[in-house]
């Protein structure tokens, strides 16, 4: 019987995450700039520099200093794009207080909503991974099994952030002004799409206070094989992000 | 008869705001009965604390018998709700969304008949938004239905709606009345009101001002319609 139930409970989550999913697909913006976004800057960095050294002397090319930060231009567009504008807007419509008068916890739909997203990072890291490897020979140095962790750990500590988003802005409209003076200086400013290393020092001062240059500087580090203890403190600032964003917003979170 | 929505004793603050002041009443099972009043009148909070969506100073609720806050996952297997001003997912299809909402449930009608009985199957396959206020008001009703509930809770199902859209409304509410469908809704509109409505409670500022069958309720004041009684009882001007 509890393992019927079980099955059944496991069934709704199946039958709600494939209509939402859908709803995300049908919302072309998140293919766009979840997916398509990314793939293009990496064609484009490819393009220009892709296999000449990363610096003058650099014993590893330019697509491999770059692709540990390529690789969460997704995980941006996801998590402070998506994530936090859809659940506003749910809020906005009732749609999560409507969940309180049925028999299922609208805590499900905001997991939903989580996996989703981590669902679509996870394919547009999978496009970037195609490209670079099929169209311009990338190979990691680093271990990868490492790497994957890291990028895990980055991806649920900028989720979380994209929560706090979600639970700080009481409506639609304050969630897309959010969103966007959180993402466009995390795309740019951290590292994402523009190398952290031919920033001048101020501008690397500033950058360096983004969570999001510490998760970076963590993949960039396990991508080109570096030893964990130079990795630390990123470590430890991501694994702080990650407790104090999911701390915040399962405090501050609003249904309606 | 039984009860089926029993309020004893309600009360319910905004800050220092008193929303809502020792309102009792009961719904007896197979009666629609109306929640009327003014905007901020309390009606909606009143709905929400029957739902146990809004903690309450004092008093107590019970749906069917039952706590609705320590009750909530059975008890909401059989209770259908349209909250006001709601809405639906972007982009979502009429058929999407009521597969999502049957997946809430266990026990469920099939929604390929509601539809058809509600005359919206041709649009199964439309967006939502793109139908029509009375189309998008009678899905709403579908939606309430899917889980084959005992009540009904439709809070301004009607408003906004132009006169035909509500005419269909009101048909298909009058067919489920006749299924002996427990009812409690809210409205602005006293011809809606007389049409629908068994017994009605007419708040103000958060208080019951009157209670009773619409006869009574218009036998009380010396005015022949429900829609001057109803001002009447409001301390309202009634202006010919």
């Amino acid at each position: 019987m509890a393992l019927r139930r079980g099955g059944n409970k496991m069934k709704r989550f199946f039958t709600i995450l494939k209509i939402e999913g859908k709803l995300t697909l049908r919302g072309v913006e998140s293919i766009l700039f979840g997916v398509c976004m990314p793939v293009g800057i990496m064609i484009l960095i490819c393009l220009i520099a892709g296999n000449k050294p990363a610096y003058e002397g650099a014993d590893y090319t330019f697509l491999q200093g770059s692709f540990g930060s390529l690789i969460t231009v997704g995980i941006c567009a996801t998590s402070f794009m998506g994530l936090p504008i859809t659940l506003a807007d749910y809020r906005d419509k009732k749609i999560l207080k409507h969940f309180f008068v049925t028999p299922i916890s609208p805590l499900m739909l905001l997991l939903i909503q989580v996996v989703l997203s981590i669902l679509l990072s996870m394919v547009s890291s999978i496009a970037i991974v195609l490209v670079a490897v099929f169209a311009f020979g990338y190979y990691m140095q680093g271990s990868i099994v490492f790497f994957c962790m890291a990028y895990l750990l980055v991806m649920i500590s900028m989720l979380s952030l994209g929560m706090v988003i979600a639970s700080i802005c009481r409506s639609v409209k304050l969630a897309n002004v959010v969103s966007s003076v959180v993402y466009f200086p995390m795309l740019f400013l951290s590292g994402a799409t523009i190398p952290y290393e031919i920033f001048p020092k101020p501008l690397q001062n500033v950058s360096n206070v983004l969570p999001l240059t510490q998760g970076i500087k963590l993949l960039k580090g396990f991508s080109l094989g570096m030893p964990v203890n130079g990795l630390m403190t990123s470590i430890v600032i991501m694994f702080a992000v990650a407790v104090i964003g999911v701390t915040i917003s399962v405090v501050t979170f609003r249904w309606e | 008869m039984n009860a089926c929505i029993e309020v004893n004793q309600v009360s319910k603050k905004f800050g220092s705001k008193q929303v809502l002041e020792d309102i009792s009443f009961t719904v007896e099972t197979g009666e629609v009965f109306g929640l009327l009043g003014h905007n901020g009148a309390g009606k909606s909070t009143a709905i929400d604390c029957m739902l146990g969506l809004k903690k309450m100073e004092n008093g107590e609720v019970k749906l069917l018998g039952e706590n609705p806050v320590k009750t909530r996952k059975s008890l909401f297997e059989q209770i259908g709700v349209q909250l006001q001003a709601s809405s639906f997912q972007t982009n979502i299809k009429v058929y999407e969304i009521c597969e999502e909402i049957a997946a809430l449930y266990k026990e469920t009608t099939d929604y390929n008949e509601l539809l058809t009985e509600f005359k919206l199957i041709d649009l199964k396959r439309q967006a939502v938004e793109k139908l029509s206020g009375g189309e998008k008001q009678k899905l709403a009703v579908v939606l309430a239905l899917i889980p084959k509930p005992k009540v009904l809770f439709l809070d301004e199902l009607t408003t906004g709606l132009d006169v035909v859209a509500r005419r269909q409304v009101w048909q298909t509410l009058k067919a489920l009345k006749k299924n002996k469908m427990t009812i409690l809704l809210t409205s602005h509109y006293m011809d809606e009101v007389e049409e629908l409505c068994d017994r009605i409670c007419i708040l103000k500022g958060g208080k019951i001002v009157v209670m009773g069958r619409i006869d009574e309720i218009i036998k009380m004041s010396p005015y022949e319609s429900l829609e001057e009684a109803y001002l009447w009882h409001l301390g309202e001007e009634v202006t010919k």
